[in-house]
């Protein structure tokens, strides 16, 4: 499986800490799509679900050369801001936004890698295979924690059990996945 | 803050990976993971599979202008930089009160200082930067500041502020070592709270970066090292100025 596509993902952050603009496309064309899903998911809202993921494609220009392919894949770091960026706005924190200047260039597509396209839905597809194998409460735990940005006192209150079932949902949800992910070669 | 054991850490992993602690929770894992190797790698791996949550969602298609509003805000030259690139935080807030203050933030500096900061970023071996600054001279207040003595003895950065455009360069240089995971992180204080303002990794314990902002409204600038970048500090700064005593 190849995970996060490390051969082209790993090209791309190399385009990006050269200061090379057409990487940003390049990334844009690969998980652009999977980005506004996610923030989407995040804050229903089409709108600033795209803010969202504006802010998440700009960070990772700005701050490229700090990029350590070593502590996690090109495709987790921009997703984890794209996350944090729709939580932030869903918990209130949006900063105020400079206005942005459009010009009418426009931007042809890029043709994206059918084969990293492929491994990606695959290994999509064994995820949400893992996710929709927990229990329900296991997968609506989770969910509050990583979707709706809840602290474990906050998905307790929410879901009105005590504190240690979430804590005991939280871990045994992620474990199985893991496990499960484990398993079938998706994660080591 | 009470340290946290290791059966107590134990217990937090999971919610560690999953940015579901509180602040106070957080903090305390992250200093536990100072002197635990293996809560620290546990936690590591926790968090790529909660990682993966992410790939559950279905794929959207983004309007036909999203596209052209990222290229605009990565294109645009820094002289007209209306674009919003602040620095992404790696964690979304665990509590209200660890919410930044929110405020408009460009990281672009206008090529206006070329010669007032190539000479001062040259002279602490921050010269990549120049390169990207360009143009005339602008008023100026330029700050010196020393690494803490235990901390960071013999550091020193330099911040120069360019008033009228409300832009400042920062170079430091004799930083610490960063330890594997570790980063710079600055920040602007500003009535108590500190402001994340990016981080750096550099391997030789230089730092440099460009800032935007009213800094009249800021009191202090700090460094801290940070296990990745973090909302608010979890370690006492290496370095830390007053920005309104600055020569």
């Amino acid at each position: 499986m190849s995970g996060d596509a490390p051969d082209e993902d790993g090209q791309i952050a190399a385009q990006l800490q050269r200061g090379d603009t057409t990487a940003i496309e390049a990334l844009y064309d690969r998980y652009g799509g999977l980005a506004l899903g996610l923030a989407y998911r995040i804050l229903n809202d089409r709108s600033a679900a795209e803010d969202a993921v504006q802010e998440g494609f700009v960070a990772v220009w700005r701050n490229a050369a700090g990029f350590d392919a070593s502590r996690g894949g090109l495709r987790n770091w921009l997703l984890s801001i794209v996350r944090n960026r729709a939580i932030d706005r869903l918990r209130g924190n949006a900063r105020a936004r400079a206005e942005v200047n459009f010009d009418s260039t426009e931007h042809a597509d890029g043709v994206a890698d059918p084969w990293a396209a492929v491994a990606l839905d695959l290994e999509r597809k064994q995820i949400r295979e893992a996710f929709d194998e927990l229990p329900d409460a296991q997968r609506r735990t989770l969910g509050l924690a990583y979707f709706g940005g809840l602290t474990q006192v906050e998905i307790a209150q929410q879901m009105q059990v005590p504190l240690g079932t979430v804590k005991g949902r939280v871990r045994i949800g992620l474990e199985r996945m893991r496990a499960f992910l484990q398993a079938r070669g998706v994660t080591a | 803050m009470t340290a946290m054991n290791h059966a107590e850490a134990e217990e937090f992993l999971v919610a560690y990976a999953l940015d579901a602690l509180t602040g106070d929770e957080r903090q305390r894992m992250e200093e536990h993971f100072r002197s635990c190797e293996e809560h620290r790698d546990a936690a590591a791996e926790l968090r790529a599979t909660a990682s993966l949550l992410a790939l559950t969602v279905e794929d959207r298609d983004p309007s036909p202008t999203l596209r052209r509003r990222i290229m605009e805000a990565v294109s645009a030259p820094p002289s007209q930089s209306g674009a919003f690139v602040p620095l992404p935080p790696t964690r979304p807030p665990s509590t209200p009160a660890e919410r930044r203050v929110a405020r408009p933030r460009r990281w672009s500096v206008r090529p206006a200082y070329l010669a007032v900061a190539a000479a001062l970023l040259f002279a602490l071996g921050a010269g990549a930067l120049i390169g990207r600054l360009t143009g005339p001279t602008a008023s100026t207040v330029a700050y010196t500041f020393h690494g803490d003595a235990t901390r960071a003895p013999g550091a020193q950065a330099r911040l120069v502020y360019f008033k009228d455009q409300q832009a400042a360069v920062v170079a430091a240089t004799g930083l610490p070592r960063l330890a594997s995971g570790q980063v710079y992180e600055m920040w602007l204080i500003k009535d108590g709270v500190p402001l994340d303002e990016g981080i750096g990794s550099s391997t030789n314990g230089d730092l440099a970066a460009r800032m935007t902002g009213d800094f009249s409204q800021f009191q202090q600038f700090a460094i801290t090292i940070e296990p990745g970048e973090q909302r608010l500090p979890t370690t006492m700064p290496i370095l830390l100025g007053n920005l309104r005593a600055g020569s």
